[in-house]
């Protein structure tokens, strides 16, 4: 099915450009998907939305509420279609595999999405292979203990990992996360050590904390955290953001004695392949914009989760050059 | 959240006209599916995973466990009516029943296992509605190491219970937790088999591999035999069992409820396992044991009772643990994780609509098949008249659909036809897929929790042994190791003068001369034709305890 359905569109867009081609500036305003006459028009066409991740989850919420917006913004269907697997670089891929129109986005979840090519494996792209084209949802991490823990707050907690390096268990969510490796600068930047156990998600990170089996989690503050903190089940102790945020009432990281960590932050938003026209991207960014000024969509993506100040392509591929930076001698170790 | 909430949040749920829809729907699947020999729950629950995929988690956990308890009614019929067990767990049926419909009582016999089947399902569900919600809260204590105990046990378990050869079963399970390791390590974030695959990075999805060795593998295996047209022998009639049959099979139904709601919740416990058992304890129990295998009803009502109690109590371990017992409640914890929701202790608090949804479209559903039964035993049997050949390419034609629709993965399909193989080949050389798949899923979690036990000790052994708890189930595993070796040897001493009973029946009933009679069988999990002549456990040993506790 897969070669039917990759190489169909290639023919039919080629057959449309070579159509354009020669029949000169007549035939240039055809509404066919090409990308040749892309540039003025776009979009009159259908757009693919790719999450690489599971149906269900956070960022299939950000892409499919955002996709309904676009949707309304263009008055052109938005497919949204999970492609999961391989910590995103799956749909990734599939994204990369169509022409660079715009028809074919994808949802992209830094660190994961700009560590991923770090690793020293083939994932099927580079940092260089796709265009960041604007934020969605920022999801920051909080280290929080259980409700009986003997920690009240930070200083406690960091005290007593100093006294009894490595004696402190933190569950993190898997090994190459943002969070795992916010840990591991802690020991090596501010010698502070922690054991890191990693997990496969936060429904058994939420277990092991409840169950007492771990000290303390540093997991995304989504919204089951949120109501857990709510619930006086989770106390936090720190958020990973370079400043405070008012739905969790904890000082940052930063604030607490290590000023370098701030990059622990999820940040969902949309993707094109790499030279997609830029202004088919200016007027996604554009868009995408004015939908995060929707109260509605806002609700939807969760009101504390959209980032107060838009993250635009600029601002978005800075954020992927930071991580970068600082990631990467860490993941190729 | 008490019992009476729960469940009148449950049959909320389950009442909700779409889930009564899939009640009914899995109820029905369930019966049918029973009733064809060569398709068994496992190989359907494997073929229709990905269609729960588009369902609300609630309704595919109550469309799945329809069909696995459904099928536990269905199977009889068959059984009684053609001497041909229509899925595994009815196998002992075909003593007694069989028997009982040559002397024109299958009327009778269906009726008492209907009614056998409710009981015994219903006063599961209240075992389970009991059970489960403080084993949970005690398992939220779980950790690590408690897990690598469980698991570790639960693979022992499944290689030993209900398998013929054990050499062979430990080998698959080996297999299986090989192919766990498929992927990238958890702790160190390398590669690991993926031979640069991308699509190999996250491991085999575990749902290709149950649809490949269950289902495709049934399908190539059942090709290979020549069609049979059947013949319906006897007619059916005064299903509803005189005052004297209720007299004579109460007690049977009585004890098979309770034995198979505990061999149920074991690991490697379900259908099979305790409808033998209880086909032994009965027979133990009688007064005048020569009359069973001669249309004893106790030898019907017992046997029945205990694989529906059985199937229902299977759910007491995924639900509060997360840990599948059988390979059937393995391919619904599949189901469970592809909908994003992973069973566990806290399943109950942050799922309560799945839990005390599922537990009342139980009562619903037991409720369905005795009225579903009763009157429409004739139209199940004339299912019998569908040629196997239309039926495997029309499962082949979902099978493939179904599992490119989970990720929209052409590779998935791929690797269903080369488990599909691989599975065919099982089948024809013995090998078991249970074990393989079983020890896949929980492969993942064991080793999971081992590496992270490994971190929090520092690399000591010595925490398996010092916790409470996963201290007490090493030890209960080290003497089931102990005692199964000890009873091996002297089993295998007693077995030159003395064959068991189940093989001595089986042979008398001619299952085993005829290999195409046993398709339905072989084709479930592989169990059966392995404990048909094993050597006799029900028979010898019988009672619960034996079969269940110490058995393996």
């Amino acid at each position: 099915m897969r070669p039917i359905r990759r190489t169909a569109p290639a023919l039919i867009a080629v057959s449309v450009l070579m159509l354009a081609a020669c029949g000169g500036d007549d035939e240039g305003g055809g509404g066919g998907g090409g990308g040749g006459e892309a540039a003025t028009d776009y979009p009159t066409d259908d757009i693919t939305l790719y999450v690489p991740y599971a149906a269900g989850g956070p960022t299939d919420l950000a892409a499919r509420t955002i996709g309904t917006c676009l949707e309304d913004e263009f008055g052109q269907t938005v497919i949204v279609e999970n492609r999961e697997g391989a910590s995103g670089s799956i749909g990734m891929q599939a994204m990369l595999a169509e022409d660079p129109d715009g028809y074919t986005l994808s949802l992209i979840a830094v660190p994961a999405s700009a560590t991923n090519p770090l690793q020293g494996e083939d994932v099927g792209y580079t940092n260089d292979d796709y265009v960041p084209i604007a934020a969605v949802t920022e999801i920051p991490s909080v280290l929080a203990v259980g409700a009986d823990s003997e920690y009240a707050d930070a200083e406690a907690f960091f005290e007593a990992a100093e006294e009894n390096p490595g004696q402190l268990n933190v569950g993190v969510p898997g090994t190459t996360t943002s969070q795992a490796m916010e840990l591991k600068r802690m020991a090596e930047e501010y010698d502070i050590e922690l054991t890191l156990l990693p997990f496969s998600g936060n429904a058994e990170m939420t277990a092991a904390l409840l169950g007492g089996n771990v000290d303390a989690v540093f997991i995304n503050s989504s919204q089951d955290v949120l109501s857990n903190i709510e619930a006086g089940e989770f106390t936090p102790l720190a958020v990973s953001t370079p400043e405070s945020v008012d739905y969790i009432d904890a000082p940052p990281l930063a604030e607490v004695g290590f000023p370098e960590l701030t990059n622990s932050v999820s940040v969902f938003g949309l993707a094109a392949p790499a030279e997609t026209p830029d202004d088919v991207v200016s007027t996604l960014e554009d868009a995408v914009s004015t939908c995060l000024e929707k109260p509605e969509t806002v609700e939807q993506l969760g009101e504390q989760y959209v980032p107060d100040e838009f993250i635009g392509t600029e601002a978005f591929r800075s954020r992927i050059d930071e991580i970068v930076e600082v990631y990467g001698p860490i993941l190729q170790d | 959240m008490g019992i009476m909430d729960g469940l009148g949040e449950g049959f909320s749920v389950a009442l909700d006209p779409t889930n009564i829809l899939y009640v009914f729907l899995g109820v029905l699947i369930g019966t049918v599916i029973g009733v064809l020999p060569g398709l068994g729950p496992t190989a359907t629950i494997a073929l229709l995973l990905p269609i729960t995929y588009e369902l609300e988690p609630t309704s595919s956990v109550i469309l799945l466990a329809g069909i696995y308890y459904g099928s536990m009614y269905g199977g009889t019929i068959t059984s009684v009516l053609l001497r041909l067990p229509g899925e595994a767990a009815s196998v002992v049926t075909v003593f007694d029943g069989h028997q009982m419909a040559m002397q024109g009582r299958a009327g009778p016999a269906l009726g008492i296992a209907a009614v056998g089947s409710f009981i015994g399902g219903t006063l599961s569900v209240v075992g389970l509605i009991l059970l489960a919600p403080p084993l949970a809260d005690l398992a939220v204590q779980f950790g690590d190491p408690e897990y690598v105990a469980l698991t570790a046990f639960g693979i022992l378990l499944v290689t030993y219970l209900g398998t013929k050869h054990p050499v062979k079963a430990l080998c698959m399970a080996a297999l299986g937790l090989l192919l766990a390791t498929i992927g990238r390590d958890l702790v160190t974030g390398t590669s690991r088999f993926t031979f640069d695959q991308v699509e190999l990075f996250d491991g085999l999805d575990f749902v290709a591999v149950a649809m490949g060795l269950f289902g495709v593998g049934e399908i190539l295996y059942n090709l290979e035999k020549t069609e049979k047209a059947e013949q319906i022998k006897s007619k059916v009639k005064n299903i509803w069992p005189s005052r004297r049959d209720f007299r004579d099979s109460s007690g049977a139904i009585a004890r098979g409820s309770v034995l198979g709601f505990f061999l149920g919740v074991l690991p490697g416990g379900g259908g099979v396992i305790s409808s033998l058992a209880s086909y032994g304890m009965e027979k133990r129990r009688a007064k005048d044991p020569s009359r069973f295998g001669k249309g004893a009803i106790e030898g019907v009502a017992g046997p029945e009772t205990a694989n529906n109690a059985s199937s229902t109590s299977a759910f007491v371990p995924l639900l509060t643990l997360g840990i599948p017992p059988n390979v059937v409640l393995a391919l619904i914890y599949g189901a469970l994780l592809i909908q994003g929701i992973t069973p566990g202790p806290q399943l109950i608090d942050n799922n309560p609509e799945i839990f005390w949804g599922v537990i009342a479209s139980m009562f619903i559903g037991n409720l369905m098949l005795l009225a579903l039964n009763i009157p429409l035993v004739g139209f199940f049997v004339q299912l019998l008249r569908v040629r196997a050949g239309i039926l495997a390419a029309f499962a082949l034609l979902i099978t493939m659909a179904g599992v490119f629709s989970v990720n929209n993965d052409v590779f998935d399909m791929w690797v269903v036809l080369v488990f599909g193989i691989i599975g065919w080949l099982m089948k024809k050389t013995g090998f078991e897929p249970g074990p393989l798949v079983l020890a896949f899923v929980l492969g993942a979690i064991l080793e999971e929790s081992f590496r992270r036990s490994m971190l929090l000790s520092g690399g000591e052994f010595s925490i398996f042994f010092t916790r409470p708890m996963s201290g007490t189930l090493f030890a209960v595993m080290a003497l089931v190791v102990l005692y199964s070796s000890v009873m091996g040897i002297r089993r295998r001493r007693q077995r030159s003068q003395l064959p068991g009973v189940a093989e001595e029946e089986l042979r008398a009933t001619g299952l085993e001369a005829e290999p195409e009679g046993t398709a339905g069988v072989a084709a479930t999990s592989g169990r059966t034709d392995g404990r048909a002549d094993d050597d006799g456990v029900p028979g010898t040993g019988g009672g619960s305890t034996r079969a269940g506790g110490d058995r393996p």
